[in-house]
């Protein structure tokens, strides 16, 4: 069930340049990817045209056999009319209330989950926004910076779990944390700085689970490999 | 040479000291031109009438266009009234000089302290009166009103006038229907009111024609025939003016009840007419003519009274009315209030 | 609040008839032009009764009407929402309509309907619906990416939810405007009365006319400003209070 992005071009109306003119890749296994770049390269724009978000592009996307793409982003807000495990409960289906549970206990939510929306940190409104996510019946799930205000001990745990608990499932991670990307991330398709042709270059991560070992060496050599292709 | 361009030289001179002289002479001239003008200007006065430019004031309408206050040197602005406008609060405030107000008004005004004064009665014979349908109900006496609903415009002077017809006809309020009025006159067209208050000369003939077109014919109940007298539109002025511009007053009276004559002299029809139509040019000529004709009978019903004589005994039966209606919290000084002067229309 | 508002309210209207009583002193003025204070006295304690009664006839169909034309500007808030042929439809109706002045279309319906609270409440309705339409109009129409996103995607967003969600994110504003439409309601019915009524304290101040009397023109001000003020006071209270039950702020 591959994801296919073949010569995708694009540009904003009004924009001078076009924000990418030949972008191709793909996808082929499920697993936890990465978009990577710096700020303003067009990953957002990208994972937007691969859900549909965004149309005006030229090129082919193709994502056959891949049913339901998700976009969730940092800024996504729950309502505020209750408590935040009335919401969670009721977005998510019957049969999937344990692994809610579980999420939550993972994710360090469990003294503040009958809260309200507003009434939690930013972390831990960015943590609650995921767990909904995650728990949808989706094919393709886009993080775009989820975790952006999460610590980095918990971000790890987080990353752990969810590749432990949904292995079936492609995860597109846009972040601007190499570190991060190197040592999660199976497919990283680096976004190249403006100007350099070709415009993304795709690296493999080191993509360890939970209870692997991690070898410095190999991530040092992930991480200088992206630093090269920015 | 030298001579000449001496004598050229005075005659400059003299030129030079002719200059100013003659300045001189023309800025005393025009100055003197000036005053002698401002002197011989009219005097400049404003009456405000009590409502709109209609046949009630066709007097002060025909002194206007005839210039009739001109020829008293007055230079009078004659402004109409209407339901936002109060003739005795703008006496007191300065906006008027002169004006129009009916007795209820001016009795309510002298009871709180106003110093406004009656210097003429213009209608002797109250022009309010109930319209009905004779066809549909019989008014031979007052008993007759029982049952009746009967149209009112509650706080004015016809709720007043009614209110005493009944507690004259010993008819209680359980007994009857009083209807409040509005602007239109749809309750009456539509038979829902039996009597419908209206001014007799204005409205009368106007309502009249549109309910004969409609095959209905129409009729008057006039309360001055079963002895209620409640005095209507006067002239008034503040009591200061009467006071410290006398002569101002008289020749400000002697126009306008000298209007009033001429407006209603049959002679002067066709220009009474041409009069109105200037500020009704909507309504039919006949029409016009029919409320002229009952103008008169209702400001000079005798011709043996002077247009513009004050009632006293209407305006003491008003007063009894209102003190027995509780609309005057105390007695008031008739002797203070009317102030009739002794004018004659030229 | 309240003690606050009626307290404000006092200060303006003693305000207010100083600067009367300043006029009429300085000037000479009879009680005819402005009553004196004692007089004013006499007439309240005259017609206190009377005109409270009308004030809370008048006070009652004002907050029917303002109730009425909530509902209705949420109803058509709602439906204009939409960037459709129908949602713009309702937009250019609802402003053309608001452009009639009450004042002409008060006596039609009278004539229409009658003298009855069925028209005082049309008018009251048809006066203060129009800001609390803007509003609502302008909030329905303002998606809230951040929340609305995951149920768009999801394919769980319903137009009741969509309504809820743009509701509670705008209640400040919301309650704002219908706090304030209160005062509109007020007058609009006030207006009406005045014109063809025979009820209410508008009716009241329009016999008060007829017989030039300004005492109980400025009396029948003080139980229509002292009314409003303790309605809005109660509006606010009232928002704050389902401000604070489903926000818990």
């Amino acid at each position: 069930m591959p994801l296919i992005c073949d010569n995708i071009a694009f540009t904003y109306s009004g924009a001078e340049r076009p924000l990418f003119t030949d972008v191709s890749f793909q996808l082929t296994t499920p697993g936890f990817h990465s978009f990577f770049g710096p700020s303003g390269v067009g990953k957002t724009s990208l994972a937007k045209i691969i859900t549909g978000d965004i149309a005006g592009y030229s090129g082919r996307v193709s994502t056959a056999g891949l049913k339901t793409l998700l976009y969730s982003h940092n800024k996504e807000r729950l309502p505020g009319w209750s408590g935040v495990d009335r919401h969670l409960t009721r977005v998510i289906s019957p049969p999937m209330h344990a692994q809610k549970d579980e999420l939550v206990e993972i994710f360090g939510l469990s003294d503040c989950i009958t809260s309200r929306f507003d009434q939690l940190s930013m972390g831990q409104q960015n943590r609650v926004n995921l767990i909904r996510y995650l728990l949808q019946d989706c094919d393709l799930l886009i993080m775009d910076e989820s975790l952006a205000n999460v610590d980095e001990l918990t971000r790890e745990r987080i990353i752990l779990a969810v590749k432990d608990m949904f292995p079936d499932r492609y995860f597109l991670y846009i972040s601007h944390n190499v570190i991060e990307v190197s040592k999660f991330c199976d497919s990283i398709l680096v976004f190249c700085n403006n100007g350099r042709i070709p415009q993304t270059v795709m690296i493999q991560g080191c993509n360890i689970r939970r209870g692997e070992d991690l070898s410095p060496t190999a991530l040092d050599a992930a991480m200088l490999e992206i630093m090269n292709a920015v | 040479m030298e001579k000449q361009l001496f004598y050229v030289d005075q005659g400059v001179t003299m030129k030079n000291k002719a200059k100013p002289l003659t300045l001189s002479v023309c800025v005393l001239f025009l100055m003197s031109t000036f005053f002698i003008c401002s002197a011989l200007a009219n005097e400049k006065v404003s009456y405000r009438l009590k409502w709109l430019r209609n046949v009630s004031v066709i007097g002060a309408l025909y002194a206007e266009t005839h210039h009739l206050f001109e020829k008293e040197g007055l230079d009078v602005a004659v402004k109409a009234g209407g339901p936002e406008r109060d003739t005795i609060r703008e006496l007191e405030l300065g906006y008027a000089d002169f004006g129009a107000a009916s007795a209820d008004q001016v009795l309510r005004a002298r009871v709180k302290g106003s110093p406004v004064v009656v210097i003429a009665q213009l209608f002797q014979v109250n022009p309010l009166q109930w319209m009905y349908r004779p066809a549909e109900v019989r008014i031979q006496g007052l008993s007759d009103l029982k049952g009746k609903i009967i149209g009112v415009t509650y706080g004015g002077n016809d709720e007043t006038i009614m209110r005493t017809l009944l507690s004259e006809a010993g008819i209680n309020s359980s007994e009857v229907t009083l209807f409040s009025v509005r602007y239109d006159y749809i309750p009456f067209y539509r038979h829902k009111v039996q009597l419908w208050p209206v001014y007799r000369n204005a409205q009368g003939p106007i309502i009249s024609a549109k309910l004969e077109k409609a095959g209905e014919k129409v009729a008057y109940f006039n309360p001055a025939q079963f002895g209620v007298r409640f005095v209507a539109n006067s002239v008034v002025t503040e009591a200061r003016t009467l006071r410290e511009k006398p002569e101002l007053v008289r020749r400000f009276l002697t126009a306008l009840l000298t209007g009033w004559e001429q407006a209603l002299d049959p002679k002067n029809q066709e220009e009474a007419v041409r009069t109105l139509q200037k500020y009704d040019p909507d309504t039919p000529r006949q029409i016009l003519e029919e409320q002229l004709r009952i103008t008169r009978e209702l400001v000079q019903p005798d011709s043996a009274v002077a247009i513009g004589t004050i009632d006293k005994k209407g305006w003491e039966q008003t007063e009894r009315i209102m003190a027995s209606q509780k609309q005057l919290s105390r007695k008031v000084d008739l002797k203070a209030i009317l102030k009739p002067m002794d004018v004659s229309p030229k | 609040m309240l003690y606050r508002r009626i307290f404000q309210f006092f200060i303006i209207y003693f305000l207010f008839i100083g600067g009367l009583m300043l006029l009429k002193y300085s000037l000479g003025l009879s009680d005819y032009v402005i009553p004196a204070p004692s007089g004013m006295f006499h007439i309240l304690t005259a017609e206190y009764h009377r005109y409270s009664l009308a004030t809370l006839n008048t006070m009652t169909v004002a907050v029917i009407g303002q109730i009425l034309s909530v509902i209705m500007a949420f109803i058509i808030g709602i439906l204009g929402r939409q960037s459709t042929w129908f949602g713009s439809f309702i937009k250019v109706a609802a402003f053309n309509i608001q452009a009639y002045p009450i004042v002409a279309l008060a006596p039609i319906l009278f004539i229409l309907l009658g003298d009855g609270f069925l028209t005082r409440l049309l008018i009251a309705a048809m006066i203060c619906y129009f800001p609390v339409l803007l509003s609502v109009l302008g909030i329905m129409s303002k998606p809230v990416d951040d929340i609305e996103h995951f149920y768009r995607v999801t394919g769980r967003m319903r137009w009741q939810l969509e309504v809820k969600i743009r509701t509670f994110e705008n209640l400040t504003q919301l309650t704002t405007v219908i706090a304030g439409s209160a005062t509109l309601a007020m007058a609009g019915t006030i207006v009406g009365e005045f014109i063809a009524a025979n009820a209410g304290i508008g009716y009241s101040i329009r016999i008060a006319l007829y017989q030039s009397d300004m005492g109980k023109i400025l009396i029948a001000l003080f139980l229509i400003g002292i009314t409003i003020a303790i309605y809005q006071a109660f509006l606010e209270l009232l928002g704050a209070a389902v401000k604070r039950a489903w926000t818990g702020k």
